[in-house]
């Protein structure tokens, strides 16, 4: 069984369809990657399966290891595997970033039995995967996203999915902002990620990102569908060719 | 003639008479005073309070005072100083005295404290103070509802320096109405630091006034935390009487229920290069009322002054209401002043981006509630009742949902 189904998806904004019927099989282990031109709807499926509110599912399933993602309320998703790392990671005035952390990782020790990770435990957990992703540690001091760079909120995105261990995690253009060796820091956190038992969409409009997360899978969206699918030479092909030709068959 | 223990008396005619001052209903100010105008004291006046008696039973502190740690615990019942409830030693720079109550001077709630105060609790700062001063006023009313009027003195000299915890918190038992004074001298380049909890039970009346007067380069910083109570009112007024005399004074409340809570500042600069810094920031929900003022008089002759002035309320739900009225009053004409005011509600993005992190909507809305009173909380300099305080707030969270 697949990790995420998604079937038939259609979403609407504001009485405006936007995702036309998407069907996606996430296997065990495999990473897909979602490449379209802005405005496609690409945030939009990712906003859907994380359960933000303002969108309405008018037909379509989306299934997380058998159970009924859509059903599951937003924090409910998370709790159960789902993560996504944000295009846009909100400033949380006054809220530090470890006191986030801390609660993040007890709703989800809660909810699967675990005791709750004390601060020391935290600290050393903390410590040990900033370290990997090259940030600095004092960074959790501060209030969360408030006032990092681009690149920092990135990071600290994926600190967030490598703390978190989910089993499907949506990176939604995780790789803009980053600099060239962030990028293959943050590509390394991703892969050390890689198991059998998780499954990753990758939301991208670089190719580049894919030579250090290689893809099983990649997709073009255009105008709400999935409009072509194939390997990771499908990447190589948008950027050399752009997709005009996607535009065409989407209109 | 003046008792020092005010005990079994009724807050009549005749007392008042032998006190030689008004009857205490006569000292609240009424409905048609500007400053009280957001703040109707009827509910007070309804109520026959009776003077505290000091002999009531009390020998234990009430556990929603905090531990402050190395701090020297001062304790006053009903406004009398309780020794044998007190710490002794008051470590290095720092001399206790009970002084008489004088100064009649000021608003009718003070002259109604100086009338009614058995005594005051007077600190004389000479040198830097070792230990936190921590002040423990408990309210117990006993069986009948009951009026108590703690008075405290401060007075830091030239170049010294205290930090000082209030605890004002209650005893179970009748309404009680407190209504401390606080003076508060800091003298030539001294600093002091005054960090001023009010968790009063829902039934009780809080109004005090903090009388503060900086000298030239001295420094006072106060932060007030409002919890609770039936109506509160923390009126703080601040006169800066040097040149390069500093005052930062912030705070945080978070009121539910029918709560009331007032605070109300006065920044009087009346020399040349000083600087005042405001940050209030307060949670509202159920059925609350939350008034601020805060007024800033410059002088003519008070050029360069720095002067600043943030209010920021949350609404967590659609029932309370917030009056905020900042006041710059400025005569000079070579200053920055600026005041801010605010009002919102949870960003539903901000609950989005927890909810996808797991943190079920309760937990979310009170770690952005921590978040937001946080840039008040975070201005208290001291570390160890910066996190006491914070903690408080996240009491009072938890209390609210259950
Ligand atoms: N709340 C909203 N109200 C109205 N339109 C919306 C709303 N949210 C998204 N849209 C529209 O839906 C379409 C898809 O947006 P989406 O953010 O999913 O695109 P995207 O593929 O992620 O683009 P990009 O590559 O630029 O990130 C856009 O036309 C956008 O304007
Ligand atoms: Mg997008």
């Amino acid at each position: 069984m697949a990790l995420l189904e998604i079937e038939n998806l259609h979403a609407s904004v504001g009485g405006k369809e936007i995702l036309k019927g998407i069907t996606l099989a996430l296997e065990p282990g495999e990473v897909h990657a979602i490449m379209g031109p802005n405005g496609t709807g690409k945030s939009t499926l990712s906003n859907v399966i994380a359960g933000r509110e303002g969108y309405e599912v008018t037909k379509g399933n989306v299934w997380l290891d058998g159970k009924d993602v859509l059903a599951m309320a937003a924090d409910a998703r998370a709790r159960a595997g789902i993560f996504l790392a944000f295009q846009y990671p909100v400033e949380i005035p006054g809220v530090t970033t470890s006191a986030f952390l801390k609660t993040a990782l007890n709703a989800k020790r809660r909810a699967a039995g675990q005791p709750e990770i004390d601060a020391m435990e935290l600290l050393k957990l903390v410590k040990a995967k900033t370290a990997v992703l090259g940030m600095p540690y004092d960074m959790i001091k501060r209030a969360l996203n408030v006032g990092f760079s681009g690149g920092e909120k990135k990071r600290a995105e994926v600190l967030q999915m490598t703390m978190l261990e989910p089993i499907v995690a949506i990176l939604d253009e995780t790789d803009s902002g980053l600099d060239i060796d962030a990028l293959k820091v943050v590509s390394e956190g991703v892969n050390s990620l890689r198991s059998p038992d998780r499954a990753f969409l990758v939301i991208t409009h670089y190719q580049r990102l894919l030579d250090y997360i290689v893809p099983d899978h990649v997709h073009v969206m255009a105008g709400g569908k999935i409009v072509a699918s194939g390997g990771k030479e499908l990447a190589l092909e948008l950027e050399a060719e752009g997709y005009a030709k996607y535009l065409n068959a989407a209109a | 003639m003046k008792p020092s223990l005010i005990t079994d008396h009724p807050f009549g005619e005749d007392y008042a008479k032998r006190l030689g001052v008004a009857p205490w209903r006569g000292h609240l100010p009424g409905p048609k005073v500007e400053e009280w105008r957001f703040t109707p004291l009827r509910s007070l006046a309804k109520i026959a309070f009776v003077p505290a008696t000091a002999d009531i039973d009390v020998d234990v502190i009430p556990r929603n005072v905090p531990k402050v740690p190395g701090a020297v615990r001062l304790v006053l019942v009903n406004g009398v100083y309780r020794k044998d409830l007190s710490d002794t030693d008051l470590g290095k720079g720092v001399e206790l005295s009970h002084g008489k109550v004088a100064a009649k001077e000021g608003s009718s709630l003070v002259a109604l404290n100086a009338a009614y105060a058995p005594a005051s609790l007077a600190l004389h700062v000479n040198g830097k103070a070792k230990k936190i001063i921590h002040i423990i006023s408990i309210g117990a009313a006993g069986p009948t509802p009951t009026a108590l009027h703690p008075r405290i003195t401060l007075t830091a000299e030239a170049g010294a320096s205290v930090t000082l915890v209030e605890s004002h918190v209650g005893l179970p038992g009748e309404a009680y109405f407190s209504n401390p004074v606080a003076s508060i001298t800091v003298g030539e380049g001294a600093s002091v630091r005054r960090y001023v909890s009010v968790d009063e039970d829902s039934e009780d009346f809080h109004l005090a006034t903090s009388l503060v007067k900086v000298a030239g380069g001295g420094t006072y910083e106060g932060f007030h935390l409002g919890l609770g109570g039936a109506l509160t009112r923390q009126e703080i007024r601040v006169a800066l009487t040097g040149e390069n005399a500093n005052v930062r004074l912030n705070g945080a409340y978070a009121l539910t229920g029918t709560s009331h809570h007032d605070i109300t500042t006065v920044i009087d600069h009346t020399l040349p290069n000083c600087t005042s810094n405001q940050i209030f920031k307060g949670v509202v929900d159920g059925e609350s009322h939350a008034v601020y003022q805060g007024r800033i008089h410059v002088a003519r002759d008070a050029q360069k002054t720095n002067a600043q002035l943030v209010h920021k309320a949350l609404f967590l739900s659609r029932g309370p209401q917030v009056d905020c009225k900042p006041e710059l009053e400025i005569y000079a004409d070579d200053v920055q002043c600026a005041h801010g005011a605010a009002t919102g509600e949870i960003d539903p993005n901000h609950l989005f981006y927890l909810a996808a992190r797991g943190i079920d909507p309760e937990t979310a809305r009170s770690l952005l509630v921590e978040g937001f009173l946080a840039d008040g909380v975070n201005e208290i300099g001291d570390e160890a009742v910066r996190e006491i305080f914070g903690a408080a707030i996240g009491g009072w969270l938890k209390r609210r949902q259950a």
